[in-house]
C-alpha cells in the first residue's frame, strides 16, 4: 500500500475508471468519506472550509471496482460563490477542463437536511448517477429527530445510505448503490423532485421543506442539540468563555513539554549510542569523525524534539475533531476582526505554533483576500516548533538548573508571539492596506462530537511523517556540509585540508560577518549558526553542536555536552564568555522576529503568487529581528546585564 | 400616507420589527427580512436565513460579539453588524 498522502498524488487520472465527485456543504462530512472510502490520509477537521482545493484518491481494492474519488470543496452558495465554491460548480457542472464527473455522491448532513439538500439541485440536474450519503446519523438522537433513509430516497429520487465513516459502517452499501446507480440498471426510482429545486435560495428552501414534508421521512422535533448546547453553554459563557480557552491552550502547550520529556531522552539516547557506536569503528579516521559528529551528531540535536513536535500535531488534530476549533475561532474574532484579521484566521495562526506551512494553507479557509494576506503576513511571527529547539537550548543556557523558570519564559514566548502578531497586523491593516469594513463572518459551528482515536493517529503520523521529509534532509545537508567548512580550511602547504575550527572555511566567513556579529554580542561561530538556520531554524542547534565540537563519546547527553561546552566558551584569545545573559536574550530576540525558513518563502509566494510580497516578508522580519537583537543586547548591558 | 386618526394599527398591536443584533437571548423570532449589503444579505440567505424562518440567538460570545445563532438545525457565528441586516418580530 502507498505511503503518500493521496493530495500529492497530481498523476493523470487513469481513463478506464469512473470519476466519482463528493460533493455537499462545508462541514457535512466529505473529506472523512473520502478518508474511509480510500484509506488515505487527507487533511480532515470538523471545522468548515477545510477543502480548499481538490483532492483526490482511489477507492481501497476491498471495494470492487477501482474509482477515482475527488473530493470537491464545500458549497453554500451557487449565486455568488467564492473562488473555491466556484471551484467545485465548475467540476459538478462538466465545465472543468481536467476533471469530468461520471457521478456523484452528495454528502448530506442527517441533522440538517433542509440546508443541505437545498443545494442538491445543481447536482441533481447534471442528469449523471447520484447517491445520497446521509452522515451525522448518530447526532439524530441528541436532537430527538428520526430519518427514515428509505422513504426520503423515494421522494428524492436517488438512493440514500446512511453512513458513518468514522466507523466505517455503510460503506459497502454506499459503494453497492454507487455500482447500482452506475450500471443505470435496477433504478426503482422514478422522481425527479431534486432536479426541479429552484437555484434561489428562499423559494428552494421552501421546496425542500415541502418535500421533506410530504415524505414523511423526518420526525422534526426542533429541540436542539443538548450536548452541544451544554458544552457551548459554558465554553462561549461571558465569564468561564475566555478562562476556558485559556487553559486549553495551556494545557496544550504544557503536554508539549512534560508528556515529551521522557520520549525525547529514549531518542537522545538512540543517537548516542548510535553515535559511540560509529566512533567505536575507528576513532581516528576523519571519515568516521564526519559520519558520527557531522551526520549522527547533528541530526540527533534535532531529532530530540521530534516527540514534542508529534505531541502538539497530534493534539492539533484532537482539537480540530472535537470541533472546539470553530468556538475558538468565535471567541477571537471580536479582538481579530479589530485588527483586520478574520475569526477564521485564528486556525492558521493556532497552526504556525506548529508549523507555518500548512497554517500558509490553512489560511485558505478566510474568505476575503485581504484578510488572508494580513493573516499570512503574521504567520512567521507565531512561534512554530522549528523554533523550539532553538528556545529550549537558549532558555537551558540562560536559566540553569530550573526547568520551572524555564517553562515559564517559554510560555511568555509563545504569548508574546501572539501579541506581536497581532500589533503588526493591527499596524499593517491601517497604515499598508486601508482598513476597511470586515468581510462576513457568518461561521458554522459544527456539533461537538467525541474525537475517535484512529482517524486522529493516522492523520497526526502523516503530519508528523511528511514533517520529518520535509525537515530531515536539510537538517542532514546542512550539518554535514557545516561540519565539512568547518572542520577543513587553507592548509599552508596544500590547497584544501583539515585544519583547526578557527581556520576553517567556516571561520572566514564568519570573521566577514564579525563587526554585524559585535554588537549581538556573540563570535562568528554563533553567526555560521544563524546563517545555516535559513534552512531551518533548528539547524542552529546542530550547528551549534557542530562549531562547538561536542565530541559524542561524551558519557552526557549530547544536548548536556553542548550546554557545558556553549557555558564556558569565550571568544578566540579572551577569556570573555560568549554565551551571557544578554547575548542569550538577543538570540532569542533575533529567533522570535526573524524568518529564518526558507520553505516558508516558497510557499508564500506560491499562494500568494507574488515575488515581491514574500521577498518583502523575509526581508522585514529579518531585518527587524537584527535590529531588535541589537537593541536588546546593547540596552540590556548599558543596565549593567552580562 | 397614513391618516392621522387612522388607529387600526394600535387596535392590532402588530409587533413592530427589531434588528436581530438587539433582541433578548434564546427567544424565538421570526424573520422579517434581511436589510444590509446585498452581496453579504445573499451570502446570508444562502445559509439559510430566509424571511418567514424562526431563528433563536442562542449565545454571545464573551465580548459581547458574536452572536451564536440557530437556524434550521444549524449554529452559525455572526457578528453583531451582521445581525443587524436581520429584521425579526
Amino acid at each position: 500500500m502507498s505511503c503518500h498522502p493521496p493530495e500529492l498524488d497530481f498523476s493523470p487520472v487513469k481513463t478506464g475508471d469512473q470519476n466519482v465527485c463528493l460533493v455537499g456543504m462545508p462541514n457535512a462530512g466529505k473529506t472523512t468519506l473520502m478518508n474511509a472510502l480510500t484509506g488515505g490520509n487527507f487533511k480532515t477537521a470538523n471545522y468548515p472550509g477545510v477543502t480548499v482545493s481538490l483532492l483526490r484518491g482511489r477507492t481501497k481494492p476491498e471495494f470492487g471496482t477501482s474509482r477515482n474519488l475527488i473530493d470537491l470543496p464545500g458549497v453554500h452558495s451557487v449565486i455568488a460563490p467564492s473562488p473555491e465554491e466556484e471551484l467545485a460548480c465548475q467540476v459538478i457542472e462538466g465545465k472543468h477542463p481536467k476533471v469530468k464527473p461520471d457521478a456523484f455522491v452528495l454528502v448530506v448532513d442527517a441533522t440538517q437536511l433542509e440546508r443541505h439538500l437545498k443545494f442538491a439541485g445543481l447536482v441533481a440536474r447534471q442528469k449523471k448517477p447520484t447517491v445520497v450519503a446521509l452522515t451525522m446519523m448518530d447526532l439524530l438522537s441528541r436532537t430527538r429527530q428520526i430519518v427514515d433513509p428509505a422513504r426520503l430516497a423515494e421522494t428524492l429520487g436517488v438512493p440514500v445510505i446512511p453512513v458513518d465513516p468514522r466507523t466505517g459502517k455503510g460503506m459497502d452499501d454506499l459503494i453497492g448503490a454507487l455500482d447500482l446507480v452506475a450500471a443505470g440498471a435496477g433504478q426503482p426510482y422514478t422522481s425527479n423532485a431534486l432536479a426541479e429545486l429552484p437555484r434561489e435560495p428562499v423559494a428552494a428552501f421552501m421546496q425542500v421543506r415541502n418535500l421533506l414534508r410530504q415524505s414523511g421521512a423526518v420526525m422534526h422535533s426542533n429541540e436542539p442539540d443538548s450536548v452541544t448546547a451544554r458544552i457551548d453553554g459554558i465554553v462561549l459563557h461571558r465569564y468561564l468563555g475566555f478562562p476556558v480557552f485559556f487553559l486549553v491552550l495551556v494545557s496544550l502547550f504544557a503536554a508539549i513539554f512534560w508528556a515529551a520529556a521522557p520520549f525525547m531522552e529514549w531518542v537522545g539516547d538512540a543517537f548516542k549510542l548510535a553515535g559511540n557506536l560509529v566512533t567505536a569503528i575507528a576513532p581516528n579516521s576523519m571519515i568516521v569523525r564526519f559520519l558520527a559528529e557531522g551526520v549522527i551528531g547533528g541530526v540527533g540535536v534535532v531529532a530530540v524534539f521530534f516527540p514534542q513536535i508529534m505531541i502538539l500535531f497530534f493534539l492539533m488534530t484532537l482539537l480540530e475533531d472535537s470541533g472546539y476549533l470553530a468556538r475558538g475561532a468565535t471567541l477571537v474574532d471580536r479582538p481579530l476582526s479589530s485588527l483586520g484579521l478574520h475569526g477564521r484566521s485564528f486556525v492558521p495562526m493556532l497552526s504556525g505554533f506548529a508549523c507555518a506551512i500548512p497554517a500558509v494553507f490553512a489560511a485558505r479557509s478566510i474568505p476575503a483576500r485581504r484578510e488572508r494576506l494580513l493573516t499570512i503576513w503574521i504567520l512567521p511571527l507565531m512561534s512554530c516548533s522549528a523554533r523550539l529547539p532553538v528556545y529550549s537550548l537558549l532558555l537551558a543556557a540562560l536559566l540553569p538548573a530550573a526547568a520551572w523558570k524555564a517553562g515559564l519564559s517559554l510560555a511568555a514566548i509563545y504569548i508574546s508571539s501572539l501579541l506581536v502578531g497581532a500589533l503588526v497586523a493591527g499596524v499593517a491593516a491601517r497604515v499598508f492596506l486601508k482598513y476597511r469594513t470586515p468581510s462576513l463572518l457568518a461561521m458554522e459551528l459544527p456539533a461537538y462530537r467525541v474525537p475517535r482515536m484512529k482517524p486522529i493517529l493516522k492523520m497526526t503520523w502523516a503530519r508528523g511523517s511528511s514533517y520529518l521529509q520535509r525537515a530531515a534532509v536539510p537538517i542532514m545537508i546542512v550539518s554535514a556540509v557545516l561540519w565539512l567548512v568547518s572542520n577543513f580550511g587553507q592548509t599552508p602547504d596544500r590547497w584544501i585540508g583539515p585544519t583547526p575550527k578557527d581556520r576553517s572555511f567556516a571561520a572566514q566567513v564568519g570573521h566577514r560577518m564579525e563587526p554585524a556579529l559585535a554588537s549581538m554580542g556573540v563570535d562568528w561561530r554563533v553567526g555560521v549558526g544563524l546563517i545555516s538556520a535559513f534552512a531551518a531554524r533548528e539547524v542552529f542547534v546542530s550547528s551549534m553542536a557542530i562549531v562547538f565540537h561536542v565530541e559524542s563519546t561524551d558519557e552526557d547527553q549530547q544536548t548536556q555536552g553542548l550546554l557545558d561546552q556553549m557555558r564556558t566558551a569565550t571568544f578566540p584569545g579572551t577569556s570573555q564568555l560568549i554565551f551571557t545573559p544578554s547575548s542569550i536574550v538577543g538570540l532569542i530576540v533575533f529567533f522570535f522576529f526573524s524568518l529564518q525558513c526558507f520553505s516558508t518563502v516558497a510557499v508564500v509566494r506560491k499562494e500568494m503568487d507574488s515575488w515581491r510580497l514574500a521577498g518583502l516578508q523575509l526581508l522585514f522580519y529579518t531585518g527587524l529581528g537584527y535590529a531588535l537583537a541589537v537593541i536588546t543586547v546593547q540596552s540590556l548591558r548599558a543596565f549593567g546585564v552580562a | 400616507m397614513k391618516a392621522e386618526n387612522d388607529n387600526r394599527f394600535h387596535l392590532e398591536s402588530l409587533p413592530e420589527a427589531k434588528p436581530l443584533s438587539l433582541v433578548p437571548l434564546r427567544a424565538p423570532f421570526r424573520i422579517e427580512r434581511l436589510d444590509g449589503p446585498s452581496e453579504d444579505c445573499n451570502r446570508l440567505l444562502d445559509l439559510g436565513i430566509t424571511p418567514g424562518e424562526e431563528v433563536v440567538v442562542t449565545h454571545a460570545a464573551p465580548l459581547g460579539d458574536p452572536l451564536v445563532i440557530r437556524i434550521r438545525g444549524a449554529s452559525l457565528a455572526l457578528r453583531r453588524r451582521e445581525a443587524a441586516w436581520i429584521w425579526v418580530v
